[in-house]
């Protein structure tokens, strides 16, 4: 699984080392064996479940719970459900652990769910279901609310749950708290753990369907990305010939010829106009391995937080430079240049493998000496930011001449070079691990107000699965809605699974609820909705010092909003990541540090433990990008 | 402020008649009275009055009562700022030592009684009877679903309108929602424009955004009051200035106050030489931090080496009710006056006084680095 990689000297790192140190050797056993003996348990587990439908609200609720979902009326003829499930779990039954150490084991749950995301979906499975046995024989005693709120410090968990006769029992309990507990708004508390996913959630790996692959497009201002982008969907047939020389037409008689392919990209007029992308484009298309999503993100200083926006669902990256002489040194210049931003931000995405396009090879004469100058330059440059040698391809090629794209290049120039061509290098990227068993998760990107109470959104799912007819929520306007239909790449389809790109078309809700930056959810695992919370980050390059008070902007997957620093907490050592002093009055640049940040509006966060793309926090402030950071706990939600 | 008669002694008691003409001159009434001073003016009492028959009657009165201030509020929307106090005027209506509320608001003259005038209270006065120096700029801050309209002025910095739309994205079917969508955004943003700025009040108009908002505003803005010919606008067109800025978050007003084109015509305002101020502050700090330091346990242990060359301060810290921290704080500034340093006391209304506020309020510029600053708890 690419995403178990050890990365590297990285912030992204210090957090994970901390989780593979603690819980490597302690949990493997323990997991192995729950996983073995929780396997008999889903057929039965599965049959019996029934659900049973509310009077008021006619909502289908599931046997263990005893009230609405919805409407929290209490189920008429009080059945408890626990005897008949308790049946089908007397293999399982150990000592049930009593209330005190399910609320203590939930604390530490935390620790456990982050193991839980590095495992093969297989194992949480089970884990879950022998889990939901082990949670309904207590259903009636507690609902966890246990959450990040009352993060403890990461320490290993297993010998510290007090009165835990059995080891076993030991695990069980805890791995029946497994994992993040949600704290609901106006519903019960129901622990992820409890999350079953339902067999159309889990794909099956069918040999020849192509899997979904979200790939960004990055780079300094007119190094030729949107040209890229249109050249690609050209070729691999994607806009017919027809639509191309409607385009070359247009852009000729406006006055920019050399913009015809990067037109099949940025629509409106504007951009047209202007000859710059200014939002991400998204486009579809088919290569020999993948169904690949391009996005297509601007280049210009103005418009990074649309690249943020775009760039949050990538799981690979092309970074295009332009090799041309001057322009490639603006790119990479310290104070401005977008090369080494977007590297920086790409980076701090969780993507790790990237392709550097090296463009205008023609404009140098197809010179080795060019190209190995700008490999060594920027390679140094990419090296510091986190990436590792072998996962950076590096390609020369020239996308207005079409040479090193999808065929090996015909010219004679550029004979000296021997790897892989464009679609190869993409082809043999490797897809990142998807969550397909947790709970559903679609940050927003983009919304359209289709007619009253019909709304259409866009985005990537993080987690689970969706199809239509399902009920789904819409934080933070806390709005339940039902999904009418699904599109993706404009053509319906009938399940979309992590890592898809697609647009939901919802039922009942109003254009103003539902905005970029929401996220929509289950209904029973809602996402945490916050207005401080308390984060790690490293600061950047920054010319003024930040000090309290000082105002950012805080940009988190798809949502942006006005931030303050409200207290700096401490200094922490980039290494071991212990705390070299408290409360400093400043932070300089390249300094570790935790803060505290109070956010101007709600704001859809997870903790980055429990979920990477919902916990990462780009700080920005003057036109540059100041900070990179991750959620660690929430402190307010409501204003 | 208009200063109607003036009688005092320095550092001595006495009173001072005024009246505010505007939203500013509330503001520096309001720094200006603290508990323990006592103002007198005309306002309505509902009084009591036994009838013949023995019924209550509550009649409102019209009478000119003088309290003891207690406590100030300023109401910064509605430009009006409450005294509650106990009366000490002998009156028919109202006995001595009940509580009343004044409500002082523009154009609607006080006097001010203090027991003492200190230098601060008096330059504070001699500032507000200064015809000219009126900052008064509007400022449109946008970026694109984003709009801010703020009117700066002398002291005070006011929101007037926030206009947040979701605007779709320009891509597939939808580019038409797009255009769509932006232009009642703009719309919006028009109309407010209309209704909050004054081109008789204000010096000029600034448009500033990220990217390209602000060209396509304006071009918005121009089309649309040649269509509705709006005089107003067309009129004033040469006083429209462009900007860019890097969001559309308040905080980016400091960029608006930074431009060179805004810097020329609001030089010698009090805005623009407190951005000025604390723009020196951060970078000193950021190049040479044993220079510069904040908090008043740091700043007056640097006062006490006679190190301060620059002291910044919010005029939130005089308007504390001790009358010892005042006292202290008066002192602080009138010995660096002394020693030949410079003060500035920034409006806590305006975006820089706010980000000064939020740094504890005080904070100063050293002539030489204190390095052994750093260990003492702030």
């Amino acid at each position: 699984m690419p995403r178990k990689v050890n990365y590297g000297v990285d912030y992204d790192d210090d957090y994970e080392d901390d989780y593979n140190d603690d819980y490597d050797y302690d949990y493997d056993e323990e997991v192995e064996e729950n996983g073995i003996t929780a396997k008999t348990m889903p057929a039965k587990e599965v049959r019996s479940a029934k659900v049973w439908r509310c009077p008021i609200c006619t909502y289908d609720n599931e046997d263990s719970m005893s009230a609405c979902d919805i409407c929290g009326i209490l189920r008429n003829p009080l059945v408890k459900s626990n005897i008949q499930i308790n049946d089908v779990a007397a293999p399982f039954k150990f000592n049930v652990p009593s209330p005190d150490d399910l609320v203590s084991s939930g604390l530490q749950s935390l620790k456990m769910k982050s193991k839980d995301n590095q495992r093969d979906t297989n194992i949480p499975v089970e884990l879950e279901l022998s889990a939901k046995d082990q949670e309904s024989t207590s259903a009636s005693v507690t609902r966890q609310r246990g959450n990040g709120v009352n993060e403890k410090d990461y320490a290993p968990t297993s010998g510290s749950i007090p009165g835990m006769p059995h080891r076993n029992v030991n695990t069980e309990a805890m791995s029946s708290k497994t994992g993040k507990v949600e704290k609901t708004i106006e519903r019960k508390t129901a622990s992820i753990s409890d999350f079953t996913p339902e067999t159309w959630m889990i794909p099956e790996t069918v040999d020849g369907e192509l899997s979904q692959l979200n790939l960004a497009i990055v780079g300094h201002v007119d190094s030729g990305k949107s040209t890229l982008s249109g050249r690609l969907l050209h070729l691999s047939g994607r806009i017919s010939q027809k639509l191309m020389h409607k385009y070359e037409k247009e852009a000729k008689q406006q006055g920019k010829g050399s913009f015809a392919y990067a037109w099949a990209l940025d629509e409106s007029a504007e951009e047209r106009e202007r000859g710059i992308t200014m939002t991400v484009g998204v486009a579809f298309f088919t290569s020999k391995k993948y169904h690949i999503v391009l996005l297509d993100s601007p280049g210009h200083r103005d418009f990074v937080p649309n690249m943020i926006s775009g760039a949050t669902q990538a799981d690979a990256a092309i970074l295009v430079v332009d090799a041309s002489m001057g322009s490639f040194e603006a790119g990479i210049d310290a104070t401005g240049g977008q090369t080494r931003e977007h590297a920086q931000l790409i980076r701090s995405f969780g993507v790790d493998q990237i392709i550097v396009l090296v463009n205008k090879m023609d404009v140098v004469g197809y010179s080795k000496e060019r190209f190995d100058f700008v490999k060594q330059k920027l390679g140094t440059f990419l090296r510091t930011c986190g990436f590792k040698e072998s996962s950076i391809s590096w390609v020369p090629a020239s996308v207005m001449e079409n040479q090193n794209l999808v065929a090996n290049s015909s010219d004679s120039r550029l004979s000296w070079y021997r790897g892989p061509f464009l679609m190869d290098a993409i082809d043999s990227l490797q897809l990142p691990a998807r969550d397909y068993s947790k709970p559903l998760q679609i940050p927003i990107c983009d919304v359209k107000s289709q007619s009253q109470s019909q709304v259409s959104a866009c985005g990537k799912l993080e987690t689970g699965a969706i199809r239509p007819g399902l009920k789904v929520l819409v934080m933070p306007s806390k709005e339940i809605t039902t999904v009418r239909s699904l599109e993706r790449d404009s053509q319906p389809c009938s399940i979309a699974r992590a890592g898809d790109n697609v647009t939901v078309n919802l039922q009942g809700i109003e254009g103003n609820r539902v905005t970029a930056g929401s996220v929509i959810c289950h209904p029973d695992y809602p996402v945490q909705v916050a207005c401080q919370l308390e984060m790690k980050i490293l600061v950047l390059e920054i010319s003024t010092p930040i000090v309290i008070g000082s105002q950012l902007e805080f940009h988190i997957h798809h949502a942006k909003e006005a931030a303050k620093i409200v207290k700096i907490l401490s200094l922490l050592d980039p290494k071991a990541g212990k705390v070299t002093k408290k409360s400093p009055r400043c932070l300089l640049s390249k300094q570790n540090a935790m803060v505290e940040v109070a956010l101007q509006g709600p704001v859809c966060v997870e903790e980055y433990s429990s979920c990477r793309a919902l916990g990462r926090v780009f700080l920005r402030a003057s036109g540059r990008t100041i900070g990179l950071g991750v959620v660690t706990q929430i402190i307010k939600t409501e204003n | 402020m208009k200063i109607v008669r003036r009688d005092l002694t320095r550092n001595g008691p006495g009173s001072v008649k005024m009246i505010p003409e505007e939203a500013d001159d509330l503001w520096i009434a309001y720094n200006l009275i603290v508990a323990g001073d006592s103002v007198m003016a005309v306002t309505v009492r509902k009084v009591m009055r036994e009838a013949a028959s023995g019924g209550r009657d509550a009649e409102r009165v019209k009478l000119k009562l003088e309290i003891n201030v207690e406590s100030v509020e300023y109401d910064k929307e509605g430009a009006v700022l409450r005294i509650r106090g106990k009366n000490c005027l002998e009156n028919e209506h109202v006995k001595i030592g009940a509580f009343h509320t004044l409500e002082i608001d523009v154009n609607r003259a006080f006097v001010l009684r203090k027991d003492i005038w200190d230098s601060l209270a008096l330059d504070v006065i001699h500032q507000a009877s200064d015809p000219n120096a009126s900052a008064d700029l509007a400022v449109v801050l946008m970026q694109e679903g984003l709009c801010h309209i703020l009117l700066i002025g002398k002291s005070i910095t006011i929101t007037r309108a926030r206009i947040e739309t979701s605007i779709p994205r320009k891509h597939g079917p939808a580019v038409a929602g797009y255009d769509k969508a932006l232009t009642k955004f703009f719309e919006n943003i028009l109309l407010a424009f209309l209704k909050h700025v004054d081109f008789n009040v204000v010096r000029c108009a600034v448009i500033a955004s990220p990217g390209f908002t602000k060209d396509q505003f304006h071009k918005h803005l121009m089309l649309e009051a040649e269509r509705r010919q709006l005089r107003s606008v067309i009129e004033n067109k040469s006083r429209i200035i462009l900007v860019h800025t890097t969001s559309g978050y308040k905080h980016s007003l400091r960029e608006v106050l930074d431009a060179p084109n805004v810097m020329n015509m609001i030089k010698d305002t009090k805005a623009a030489q407190e951005v000025r101020g604390l723009k020196d502050f951060f970078s000193m700090l950021s190049n040479d931090p044993e220079r510069a330091c904040y908090g008043p346990k740091h700043v007056e242990v640097a006062h006490e080496r006679m190190a301060i060359q620059t002291l910044l301060i919010t005029d939130e810290l005089f308007r504390s009710s001790d009358v010892a921290t005042r006292k202290k704080y008066v002192n602080l500034v009138d010995s660096i006056k002394a020693s030949g340093g410079t003060v500035h006391i920034f409006s806590s209304m305006h975006v820089s006084g706010e980000q000064l506020a939020q740094l504890t309020g005080i904070a100063a510029i050293l002539r030489f680095p204190l390095p052994d600053l750093d260990d003492i708890e702030m």
